[in-house]
């Protein structure tokens, strides 16, 4: 392949190693169609990029920036398996877990967490940070799904599938610093007040254990979750499973 | 014939299923006893912690005995390793910080009806007094290494120590390391 | 309500030395003495000096999560919890009677419980004090010691507690804190190598278990004078039992007997625990009392466990366990043994028949089939009773229509047993403590006693909810004035 400006068969290096990428597209992802894993939460390959999480940070020719929002362009040197950016995303991981409530042993999403499988990709062996220990909501209103706001990243996945896909802005951000948190657009502020519904687009892409189908939780047994199989860094599709499924298994 | 090694191990706010996993290494326990004696532990009738090269932490801290016990161990032993969920994060017990403590022991203790006469909150000298909260055991002294689980697999186990051992920065690799 | 050697009158005049912590049992507790100058034993308490709140942080959270969470109270007898919680949610979600796999399923995995933790408790815990000697020196008293001065027992101890391990791990998918018994089921059975990967052991665990009851009784022959008098006392006795009357871990109905064996009641479904069992509080110890509700806080305590349990039952459904429970039946003479080291024995009866049990389950092809979870109607309370290692466990719930646990009340078996080991040590403070020079030999006496009881002492931590409680007023004549019961709503 003849690399030259915005040709289809444009290459960028990444970690040392050329990879090609088709115009349009963002460091992450012609880092993931090359199979090269950049770490991710907020990104969704069918949404426009939020650029929030910042774990897919990456230099790009010696500056940082965020390669879901970066555009891919021929000859860049990408670095992002480096010592100093792991040990920044183990940073970002280690004040995302103390700032929410998130109780593994006993989390239904255990297994099949994009949160939990980051952390053991990169080898997160302690929280660093003292423990928030915040007081956070569990909405069971709605018949068939279970909002549990403990775990909840504020990866604005939901926000925009509710938004984008199913035109019903179930979901919205409110609040600001560290008072920042997930609502429901309900007068009441409860799910079963909206026209949610488990088949929507939002009720699918929940990396983390907030949105969940009720009465499915730990059929899927310890070795078949998703993460057992397989680090979350040799997995390149698209790694939010659809909430509908039993947990675990395979991928959609 | 060198020395061998000293552990010492406790269960703080606990419920012993990392000792329980450690016990998991099954017959490799008898490999480890030629390299390892056991100072104050669960398993031994050493009732305080002496002088020791390794101390292995289970369980957040929930009460101040748990804190002075803790103190102890970071005195009289050269490494601290915490291990499992509620070492590391309060894991279970740190679930009642979502809670008022005194709200706790009011209902249950002093305002529902019908408890035999003279029920009060339990408050003899002898029970140490809880803490307002739960908390990990690195928010008290300083801890040297962790060992992620609820409770960590035995081969994590086998793993850390023998790295530990053989004077190697201990690392978990995939299938190793789980927070569940 | 207090008993003898209870509280003191004058403690301030008294010294006080204290066991801290207990050794060699799971989680903590410490035992105060109090002695007068002339080394009389005044006052000797087993205290409890933790609590979780469990019952409390449980609320609110979806049913689903409360078999996996509950378990996490005790890292020994988790699987108890695990299906015991299990138990009363399948009333909750409607399923009344489980698939034949599931069953098996969960069946296996207690028995492999059953057999591990009894396995850690004789030859891990407890063997070095009766192999060894209760005042042994303190350095070797320990598995270790074991390990060095019989390897073979030491080895066997190992490998028993492993079997078990394994048969966990195969059925709930981790040796400790697994997930594989859910609300009306399980969510995973055998494969046909899980099985015969179990089964090519499965006949030596058996012989191994049958070795551990010879060991035992030839400990208990040597020594009469120790073993049929240590911390011996009269006591109620507490399971659950068959339809049959037999032994049985995973499932039965209520029965006790008094000290003479004599039925207090029997065959009495467990959803109706609340009017038989009563809980007192002392402000000494955060676990609670529990007594025979229709007896009085005085005579209603019992014991639970294994010593209760081979007692209680009328006969064990597994033959070479079977006859071993006819030797111990007819070592009492008529009476049931009162005697605290008798638990020891009883325990390694029933290893065996955990490990007869698991050699039998493993033929059944069941273990293997697809079907593994049933549901119906949706109910809002349910009650899940099942004999844990320790002894009768008892979890009850109550669930929202929003799939939210609004309600947890727990019972575990080391409750049940909180009366009977302060008595014990009660009683061996009396007969080896009073009047001589404290040393830490003897001291051990008192830690051997509580052992014996296999105590879950972090499981007796759950506590802080709503337990069931009835109270009456009577006057001086024994007539009842007035009755107050107090069962536990999601709103009072």
């Amino acid at each position: 392949m003849k690399p030259s400006d915005n040709s289809p068969s444009a290459t960028l290096s990444i970690d040392g190693e050329e990879i090609s990428f088709t115009k349009g597209q963002s460091i992450l992802q012609a880092a993931l169609a090359a199979g090269k894993y950049i770490p991710h939460l907020c990104y969704h390959p069918e949404f426009r990029p939020n650029g929030s999480c910042k774990l897919c940070t990456v230099t790009i020719n010696g500056r940082p920036g965020a390669s879901c929002t970066a555009q891919a362009e021929a000859g860049q040197t990408v670095e992002s398996d480096t010592p100093e950016i792991n040990d920044k995303r183990r940073t970002l991981l280690q004040m995302l877990l103390v700032e929410g409530n998130h109780f593994c042993p006993s989390c239904e999403k255990s297994g099949n967490c994009m949160l939990q499988a980051l952390a053991y990709a990169l080898g997160v062996m302690s929280p660093h940070f003292p423990q928030i220990f915040p007081v956070r909501l569990v909405d069971a209103s709605h018949p068939e799904i279970l909002l549990d706001f403990n775990r909840c990243i504020l990866c604005e996945i939901c926000v925009r599938a509710s938004d984008e896909v199913d035109h019903k802005n179930v979901f919205a951000f409110s609040g600001r610093g560290i008072t920042k948190h997930l609502i429901v657009n309900s007068e009441s502020g409860r799910l079963a007040d909206t026209d949610f519904l488990s088949t929507d687009k939002a009720a699918q892409v929940c990396p983390v254990g907030v949105i969940l189908r009720k009465r499915k939780g730990f059929t899927s047994p310890i070795g078949s979750r998703r993460f057992d199989v397989k680090p979350i860094n040799e997995q390149m599709e698209r790694i939010a499973e659809p909430v509908g499924k039993t947990s675990g298994g395979s991928s959609p | 014939m060198s020395k061998k090694i000293k552990v010492a191990t406790t269960s703080l706010a606990g419920c012993f299923g990392c000792h329980m996993s450690f016990l998991d290494i099954d017959e490799r326990l008898l490999e480890l006893l030629e390299l390892v004696e056991f100072d104050r532990s669960p398993l031994t009738d050493i009732k305080t912690c002496g002088p020791c090269d390794l101390g292995i932490i289970e369980g957040g801290v929930c009460n101040a005995e748990n804190v002075h016990v803790l103190r102890e161990f970071r005195k009289n032993c050269k490494i601290l390793v915490a291990i499992g969920a509620c070492a590391i994060n309060g894991g279970l017990p740190a679930q009642r910080n979502q809670f008022d403590l005194r709200d706790i022991l009011e209902e249950v203790y002093h305002t529902s009806v019908g408890l035999t006469q003279g029920s009060d909150i339990p408050n003899d000298p002898e029970l140490p007094l809880p803490l307002n909260k739960v908390h990990p055991i690195h928010e008290v002294v300083k801890i040297d290494y962790f060992l992620p689980g609820c409770p960590p697999p035995a081969d994590a186990i086998w793993k850390f120590l023998t790295d530990l051992i053989a004077g190697r920065t201990p690392k978990l690799g995939h299938g190793l390391l789980h927070y569940d | 309500m207090s008993f003898e050697l209870e509280t003191a009158k004058l403690s301030d005049k008294l010294r006080r030395v204290a066991i801290e912590p207990v050794s060699r049992v799971e989680g903590h507790g410490k035992v105060t003495i109090l002695l007068d100058d002339d080394d009389k034993v005044h006052q000797v308490r087993l205290h409890i000096v933790e609590f979780r709140g469990f019952e409390k942080f449980i609320q609110g959270r979806p049913y689903w999560e409360v078999p996996v969470m509950v378990q996490r109270l005790c890292g020994i007898c988790p699987v108890s919890h695990h299906l015991a919680a299990s138990k009363a949610l399948d009333i909750v979600v409607g399923a009344a009677q489980l698939t034949p796999t599931a069953e098996k399923v969960r069946r296996l995995m207690h028995y492999g419980q059953i057999l591990q933790s009894h396995a850690l408790h004789f030859f891990h815990l407890s063997s070095p004090d009766l192999l060894f000697g209760f005042e042994s020196e303190v350095g070797k008293r320990n598995i270790v010691g074991v390990v060095t001065a019989y390897p073979d027992i030491a080895k066997k101890g190992v490998l028993l507690r492993k079997f078990g391990q394994e048969i966990i791990r195969i059925t709930a998918g981790k040796r400790v804190h697994g997930t594989g018994s859910i609300p009306g089921g399980v969510n995973k059975s055998l494969t046909r190598e899980d099985r015969d990967f179990l089964l090519k052991d499965a006949y030596q665990m058996v012989s191994w278990s049958r070795e551990a009851v010879q060991l035992i009784k030839q400990l208990h022959r040597q020594n009469p004078a120790l073993y049929d008098v240590f911390g011996s006392f009269r006591a109620n006795m507490m399971s659950l039992v068959a339809p049959d009357g037999g032994l049985d871990f995973y499932h039965g109905a209520l029965r006790a007997r008094d000290a003479d064996g004599k039925i207090i009641f029997d065959q009495v479904d467990y959803q109706g625990y609340a009017e038989l069992l009563s809980e007192g509080v002392k402000p000494w110890s955060y676990m609670k009392f529990p007594f025979i509700t229709a007896l009085g806080e005085e005579d209603g305590w019992y014991k639970v466990g294994p010593l209760a349990r081979v007692q209680n039952c009328d006969h064990i459904p597994t033959p070479l366990a079977d006859a071993e429970r006819n030797e111990l039946v007819a070592y009492g003479k008529g009476t049931p043994l009162g005697a605290t080291l008798a638990y020891h024995w009883a325990r390694m009866i029933e290893m065996l028949f955990a490990a007869e049990t698991i050699k039998d389950l493993l033929h059944d092809d069941d273990l293997m089939g697809d079907d593994l979870v049933v549901s119906g109607e949706h109910q809002r309370e349910g009650i899940g009773v099942i004999e844990a290692p320790r002894g009768t466990l008892i979890h009850h719930y109550r669930v929202g229509d929003d799939d939210l646990v609004t309600m947890a009340n727990l019972i575990v078996s080391t409750t049940h047993n909180n009366q009977a080991m302060n008595v014990a040590i009660r009683e061996v403070a009396k007969r080896y403590l009073d009047g001589k020079k404290l040393t830490e030999g003897l001291l051990n006496h008192i830690e051997v006693a509580i052992r014996a009881f296999d105590p879950c002492l972090s499981c007796a931590t759950h506590a802080l909810g709503k337990m069931p409680l009835e109270v009456t007023l009577q006057d001086a004549d024994g007539n009842v004035l007035d009755r107050l019961a107090k069962i536990p709503h999601g709103d009072s």
